[in-house]
């Protein structure tokens, strides 16, 4: 209903403005001089993907000559403010940031409420991939992940809800690589989980990178295993999960699995805006957002505060996003029994 | 840094010039935002974190924790003068605040409700600045078992509130655990409630529904008997006469010390503890206030008493709050998670580094909340005056301009249409309520500690078992439950054979 109004809104501004068509035929720079570009946050203020929009916002003003602002449109994970996006007029003024491997999750699973298509936004191009990581409480015995994969006791695995990527991580990874571990879930949030693990109620947890750091300076936890293929220069030290599979009886089996999971962390937190926006504009903004990203003022700044970029350009993002969802049905099957939490 | 260097240097740095204009702006700007309703301290820290990007650490984290500090003050005004809450951690300050209003003391009890605020922040910013030296050990104490049995130590109070009429009361109570319970499920990812409507897979917002309640069902009552808001008394109180309330309020305050100290340690207490917030605060204040006075009958109809409590709880939530944010990074409420972003557009680490290298920083916090708090009081004072002549403004304009405001609030608070209506619904639900006396205090507890009761005493069965609660800390805090519970009978249990009697 407020899409209608909105719309309505927008058509009859341009009745008002007269030839509507000029508009158009503007040349895309001149277009967005002093224009008003909406940036939608799909989630609360605080948090990363917040943080990230707010970074980058001053940067793409710079490079597009429009003001940027900021809109938070939290709820149903994520999935109100990315389907408002995908639904937005595509005059390339809404664009946003969108948890691109929940959405795709929430397709996969076909989550009622879900009215975006993922391989059909029209993509400025990736922030960041999702680089997870497995967390482990300081008191626990495990320091490395093979500790995990021979503990003797029950680990136990700290998770959000169902669905939630903190829980998808672990029970996909967890039964591939043979870990004994009890799933405990139903905390709000991550920062929920990492207080639990601090007091020990819990021993280990799925997260990002990012959010993980600061606690291994702290010596609050420490990282034993992570997602991406390539280790991070971050965290150089830390193995990757992919390097366990091969000399495991069931590397056969799994191998497809994990590159499913890759496909989807290389997701990761896109910048898109609706399906449609005329060629130039799109052309235009994929190269201020390229811009942006490799100012090397913004670069410093995300250095300073830890944070990761990883960008890649919009049309290798869409193949990326393609990507993610085409799976064979044997491995789909298994990733939506996860997602469900159906094992 | 030792503790006496990063005291002596936050408090130089708040007091200094770099810094104190940024101070005092954030809590005017806190107090503005206070006083329109609907409109929270989550709003004007979000609002105040975009002109972080330029600001010196000390200035910057003054600037947004004074925005976030003062804006219960600004809400208690609200609350006292029109009968609606400025916020929802005002909401408990609705039952005796208007009512002293009509009763021509609307300048005591505003006098009393700001004096409350500051001696409630000063009391939470005290000892968040005792608790420096073992803050992670502090924070990390309460876990899902002792959450859970405190939050119904909590819900408890539902007997103190509704002590008039038990029975309604229980109802009220129930129907606010029920709604808690809309939307997605945290354990089993089921939508419940919903009817399908997606607008309610996060479940109601608590803007909305406080407003509804509250603020929209005054409306309807103002709509339906006329007249203006304040009821009984002839035309607005003169200046000097509004001056003279104020310090009365302020003296009544102080009399009352040993509440405000009692109501400030519930308030730091629950601001610790993540995820019951500071509408609960007020609430649980208001039952202790109501439960250890003399005069028990006078609550709900203009006892002084009953705006302390909950007044002074409000504001020591603060101090409380932060202090897991500082300690781990981990922000207890959506506000401190913006706190947390504004943390690191400054530059600045939380945990031990933040606890070690930073301490002035932490105490940079702590003045904050002394001095804005203050700054608050002062300010919010001298407002009373303009604002108090509008209560006498009659209900034919008064009611579609505050309505508006109100929707508005209820609007901005998510930027969502579907809680405009959310609103609407639950002002219908709050008329009928106060015309056929539920408690609608009792459907807020309810509906405030819902999600954490069930949330915790799901993670308390799976991570320790079904005898989760005869661990030392839950036993003691259940055995006070139920003495408490078998008192509060007890006393309903005598009051009617009394009644019987005569």
């Amino acid at each position: 209903m407020r899409r209608d109004f909105l719309k309505g809104i927008a058509a009859s501004a341009a009745l008002a403005l007269g030839p509507g068509t000029a508009a158009l035929a503007q040349d895309a720079a001149e277009f967005y001089k002093d224009n008003v570009i909406q940036w939608i946050v799909p989630y609360n203020p605080g948090g990363g993907y917040d943080e990230y929009s707010r970074a980058i916002a001053p940067y793409l003003e710079k490079y597009t000559g429009a003001r940027v602002d900021i809109v938070n449109l939290p709820g149903a994970g994520g999935m109100k403010g990315a389907n408002e996006i995908f639904n937005a007029p595509a005059d390339g003024l809404t664009i946003g940031i969108i948890n691109g491997s929940a959405m795709v999750t929430s397709q996969l699973s076909e989550i009622e409420g879900a009215t975006y298509k993922i391989g059909e936004y029209s993509y400025l191009g990736r922030i960041v991939a999702d680089l997870r990581v497995l967390v482990v409480g300081i008191q626990t015995p495990y320091m490395t992940f093979e500790d995990m994969q021979n503990a003797s006791e029950e680990i136990v695995v700290g998770a959000t809800g169902l669905g939630g990527s903190t829980y998808v991580d672990a029970v996909i990874t967890g039964p591939a690589f043979g870990l004994r571990q009890k799933m405990v879930h139903g905390f709000d949030n991550s920062t929920d989980v990492r207080q639990a693990m601090l007091r020990g109620d819990v021993h280990a947890m799925w997260g990002s990178l990012g959010s993980a750091i600061q606690g291994v300076t702290d010596g609050d936890h420490r990282i034993v295993v992570q997602s991406d293929r390539v280790r991070s220069p971050l965290v150089p030290d830390v193995p990757s999960i992919f390097e366990f599979i091969e000399g495991r009886e069931n590397a056969a089996e799994i191998g497809p699995i994990m590159d499913a999971w890759d496909a989807l962390n290389a997701v990761g937190r896109p910048a898109a805006g609706p399906p449609g926006i005329p060629e130039d504009r799109l052309a235009f903004l994929r190269d201020a957002f390229r811009q942006a990203l490799e100012d090397p003022e913004f670069a410093q700044m995300m250095t300073d505060a830890e944070r990761e970029l990883a960008y890649l350009p919009g049309e290798e993002m869409l193949k990326v996003a393609k990507a993610a969802t085409e799976l064979t049905p044997e491995v789909k099957d298994v990733i939506v029994k996860a997602i469900r939490g159906e094992i | 840094m030792t503790i006496l260097e990063g005291l002596t240097s936050g408090f130089l740095q708040s007091v200094s010039l770099d810094v104190l204009p940024y101070l005092f702006v954030g809590s005017m700007f806190g107090l503005i935002i206070g006083i329109i309703p609907g409109l929270s301290g989550h709003f004007a820290m979000a609002m105040a974190v975009t002109f972080l990007y330029t600001m010196e650490p000390a200035a910057g984290i003054a600037f947004i924790l004074s925005a976030h500090a003062t804006v219960s003050q600004g809400g208690g005004l609200t609350a006292i003068l029109f009968s609606t809450p400025g916020t929802g951690q005002n909401a408990a300050t609705l039952f005796d605040g208007p009512a002293m209003r009509d009763k021509g003391l609307a300048g005591v009890a505003v006098g009393a409700a700001m004096a409350s605020c500051a001696f409630g922040a000063m009391f939470g910013a005290l000892v968040l600045a005792a608790l420096i030296p073992v803050l992670r050990q502090v924070v990390l104490f309460f876990g899902p078992p002792e959450i859970v049995m405190l939050a119904f130590l909590a819900l408890t109070f539902v007997a103190v509130l509704g002590r008039e009429d038990m029975i309604r009361s229980m109802i009220a109570a129930l129907v606010g655990l029920l709604l808690a319970m809309i939307g997605l499920d945290n354990v089993t990812n089921t939508e419940r409630f919903t009817m399908g409507i997606l607008s309610l897979s996060d479940g109601l917002n608590l803007v909305p529904v406080i407003l509804g309640l509250f603020a929209v069902a005054e409306m309807f009552d103002l709509w339906a008997t006329g007249g203006s808001l304040a009821r009984n008394s002839e035309g607005p109180l003169s200046a000097k006469e509004t001056q003279r309330q104020i310090f009365e309020g302020v003296r009544l305050t102080i009399k009352n010390w040993w509440l405000v100290m009692r109501c400030s340690a519930i308030g730091t207490a629950i601001g610790l503890i993540p995820g019951l917030g500071s509408a609960a605060a007020s609430f649980i204040a208001y039952g202790h206030a109501k439960q250890t006075s003399k005069d028990k009958e006078s609550f709900g109809k203009g006892n002084v008493e009953g705006v302390i409590g909950p007044e002074s709880a409000n504001d020591a939530v603060e101090g409380g709050a932060v202090a897991s944010t500082i300690a781990f990074g981990i922000p207890g409420s959506s506000s401190m998670a913006i706190l947390l972003s504004g943390f690191f557009i400054l530059g600045l680490e939380t945990g031990p580094r933040m606890l070690n290298q930073n301490l002035d920083i932490v105490f940079v916090m702590i003045f904050t909340i002394i001095i804005g708090n203050l700054l608050g009081t002062i300010v919010g004072m001298f407002a009373v005056n303009p604002m108090s002549r509008a209560t006498s403004i009659r209900a034919e304009v008064m009611v579609p301009v505050l309505t508006a405001i109100i929707l508005t609030g209820a609007y901005a608070a998510e930027r969502s249409m579907f809680d405009i209506g959310v609103a609407v619904f639950f002002g219908i639900v709050g008329y009928l309520m106060k015309r056929l006396n539920y408690s609608r205090a009792a459907m807020l507890i309810g509906f405030v500690l819902g999600f954490a009761v069930e949330k915790n005493l799901y993670l308390s069965l799976l991570l320790d078992g079904p005898w989760f609660f005869l661990q030392p800390i839950p036993a003691v805090l259940g055995l006070i439950t139920l003495g408490f519970l078998v008192y509060n009978i007890w006393v309903v249990v005598r009051d009617r054979r009394a009644r019987r009697r005569a």
